[in-house]
């Protein structure tokens, strides 16, 4: 039983680290009906400027101030690059990201070098006994630093005048900014806010392990996380997220034993097909709006 | 007005013509592509022709950037000492005109080889198992000789293919050979990448197991340290008295911290891409001091051979890495394969590959051990069969420090290389 509950606690970690990704998406999603292919480079460039502060100040303070960097460097590279192209087809900008993707990642990993790097993080591979069951710290501090941030954004978005402001937008644009809602500051936010979160994914991911130039493929993973639980859901994001994580992680562990026929690495694609499972019964993911479109 | 638009007509077509043959722009003979009369760009000797070599490396946003790039500089810089020292047959050579960044990619490695394969004499590097077998039947049809930039055994049956230093398949069998001999392991378990990186080396694991009569599993792990809990798991569970480890290092290091975080107490050999010396500051370090050994094909950069010194002069202030150590012993047989056809006054591609064939022995100044780089016999007879192991050490420029010499271990001596290992595993 112990190892079905590291098993789950793993799962719920790196859950919580697709949750984070998947939000990014999402965020981006509703207010440009854009996907953002860019995340991975600014999960990355999160990761890799810890890893350069954390030698100078406290990891904690070294994590607000990357995540406040790379949403700075999301806001102006929407300013730039993406919000030229309002108006043009959501393919078209959907390309510009890989591009964007490309050549931060590329600029990002002239900073690597030729060693890996850390985060300095203060839990490493410790842990800690929870009834009974041995569960890495890094998992914990992963989980919980998710509900907190996802506590947050909920908060923002209900309680706020500028969170209000953007749920009008992400409704209906033209309707905003009919009414004032300044639809340009909507857009650059919920990019700063995509980048500020893919740069915790990318420190969280790094925390217990390494920093390298590949760690950016672990973003692609929010891809069926976003897609099972609605590509328009906040709440659909995080619970899409978990679930992936949880998939990933029990079928990495029992499949080998339970069906080995399916092969040696079938945890890789349970995702994918979580998702498409979720699809056939709602089409829109769990919680994704169903698009009606008159004739 | 006819005559007129006639003489247009015909100038364009001798101009076309003209300048398709070289002419105007003198910088390639027609019999051999890639060998020129004009000298290189920045040439060392100025009288001297030029000799062009392509290099297809992993340069920006692919896995292996950390090793492909100390690996294209030290080739840069080898070459440069072999231009000082005069060149080879009245011709300098050029590694720095055609360089492409493959990204690790095979269809843009084959992309970008067709751009360069008119230009070059040869490839200086090719790196990549997967990426090289994207071209590896264009190379033998034109007859392009290169060297690998990496270890897999299919490249002893390539006759285009300079192969430097033994296959991860040799290198595991001599690991497991290492281990009965100091600490008798009755179990092995194999925990690797698939393709013919991680797959040639778990063969060569299997083969040592069965050879030493231990037990034996393989877990083909995939990249990404969030796909490491499987492995971790198999570990855990199985308790192996030792792994062979073929990944890269982020994931050997996060395979080696949270199965020791989990209690597994056991030994690790990783093969040589399982290492960067930035794993020492990892969280994962302890256990990795503890647990785990590297096996490599060849002494690391601090090593005092005149090779290695050669190397560390030739690149001046470099943060040490083995990439520069692998991008220079790679490029020694190419030496002797262009100094062998320019003796034969065959500086061509038929005469480049003919001069490989006459290849017996290469002189690594020391590198590689005497008798190394025999490309004149079969697979069997022409693999290298010693490597050497390695244990983290803080104190150490690369971060290890040789702790058994190159070695050929009674599996890998007794071993019949009739094919890739990886099609055995």
């Amino acid at each position: 039983m112990t190892e079905f509950w590291q098993s789950v606690a793993r799962g719920l970690g790196n859950g919580s680290i697709y949750a984070l990704l998947a939000l990014g998406f999402v965020i981006i999603y509703k207010s440009t009906r854009v996907v953002s292919f860019a995340q991975p480079a600014f999960m990355l460039a999160g990761a890799v400027l810890v890893t350069y502060l954390a030698a100078e100040v406290n990891f904690f303070l070294a994590l607000v101030l990357s995540a406040l960097a790379v949403a700075l460097l999301a806001l102006g590279v929407e300013r730039v690059t993406v919000r030229p192209m309002v108006g043009k087809p959501v393919f078209v900008v959907a390309i510009i990201t890989l591009g964007l993707d490309i050549v931060i990642r590329v600029i990002v990993n002239g900073f690597i070098g030729l060693d890996v790097r850390q985060v300095g993080d203060p839990w490493g591979l410790q842990t800690v006994n929870l009834l009974g069951v041995p569960v890495q710290q890094r998992y914990l501090a992963m989980l919980l630093t998710t509900a907190l941030m996802v506590a947050a954004l909920f908060a923002f978005f209900r309680y706020t005048r500028f969170g209000l402001a953007m749920r009008a937008a992400a409704f209906d644009q033209e309707t905003a900014l009919a009414q004032g809602v300044p639809v340009g500051a909507v857009f650059a936010t919920s990019w700063a806010m995509a980048g500020g979160l893919a740069a915790v994914a990318g420190v969280l991911v790094g925390s217990g392990a390494s920093v390298d130039q590949n760690l950016w493929i672990i973003a692609l993973k929010a891809l069926p996380a976003i897609i099972l639980g609605g590509l328009d859901s906040l709440g659909g994001a995080v619970a899409g997220g978990l679930a992936v994580g949880l998939v990933e992680s029990l079928v990495g562990t029992y499949q080998a034993d339970l069906a080995p026929w399916l092969g040696q690495n079938f945890a890789v694609v349970s995702p994918y097909v979580l998702m498409l499972l979720v699809l056939l019964m709602k089409p829109y993911g769990l919680f994704g709006t169903p698009e009606v479109e008159r004739v | 007005m006819k005559s007129r638009i006639g003489a247009v007509l015909t100038a364009g077509v001798l101009t076309v013509s003209v300048s398709g043959c070289g002419v105007f722009r003198g910088d390639e003979d027609s019999s051999a592509p890639g060998v020129t009369k004009d000298a290189c760009p920045n040439a060392v000797n100025k009288n001297n022709g030029c000799i062009y070599l392509g290099a297809i490396s992993d340069l920006t946003v692919g896995p292996f950037k950390t090793l492909a790039v100390p690996i294209t500089e030290a080739q840069k810089a080898f070459w440069k000492r072999v231009n000082q020292q005069g060149g080879i047959g009245g011709y300098d050579i050029d590694v720095t005109k055609y360089v492409r960044d493959n990204k690790y990619n095979p269809e843009t490695h084959n992309q970008v080889y067709q751009e360069i394969k008119g230009k070059v004499l040869a490839l200086a590097q090719t790196l990549g198992s997967p990426t090289t077998a994207a071209i590896i039947k264009d190379l033998k049809s034109s007859k392009i000789v290169a060297a690998p930039a990496s270890w897999t055994s299919a490249w002893n049956f390539e006759d285009v293919i300079l192969e430097s230093g033994a296959s991860y398949c040799i290198e595991s069998m001599n690991a497991i050979d290492y281990a009965v001999e100091t600490f008798k392991p009755k179990s092995v378990m194999a925990v690797h990448y698939a393709g013919d990186y991680g797959a040639d080396a778990a063969a060569g694991a299997k083969a040592g197991a069965a050879a030493q009569k231990l037990t034996f599993n393989a877990i083909e792990t995939p990249q990404g340290q969030d796909n490491q809990g499987r492995a971790v798991d198999a570990i855990v569970k199985g308790k192996p008295d030792l792994v062979i480890l073929t990944t890269g290092p982020t994931d050997a290091a996060t395979v080696i911290g949270q199965a020791a975080a989990r209690g597994y107490k056991g030994r690790y050999i990783g093969t040589s891409p399982s290492w960067n010396k930035g794993l020492l500051k990892s969280p994962a370090a302890p256990a990795i001091k503890a647990q785990y050994l590297q096996s490599a094909p060849w002494a690391p950069f601090q090593t005092q051979t005149p090779g290695h010194q050669a190397m560390r002069q030739a690149l001046g202030q470099v943060d040490p890495n083995d990439g520069y150590t692998s991008g220079w012993v790679w490029s020694y047989p190419l030496k002797a394969a262009l100094q062998k056809a320019a003796a034969n006054k065959e500086l061509t591609r038929d005469g480049l590959l003919k001069a490989v064939k006459q290849i017996t022995q290469v002189d690594y100044e020391g590198m590689m051990p005497t008798g190394s780089g025999n490309f004149a016999g079969d697979a069997g007879t022409g693999a290298v069969r010693t490597s050497l192991i390695a244990k983290p050490d803080d104190k150490e420029q690369t971060g290890v420090k040789v702790i058994k010499e190159a070695f050929t271990g009674p599996t890998a001596k007794a071993y019949t290389l009739d094919a890739p290992c990886f099609g055995k595993l």
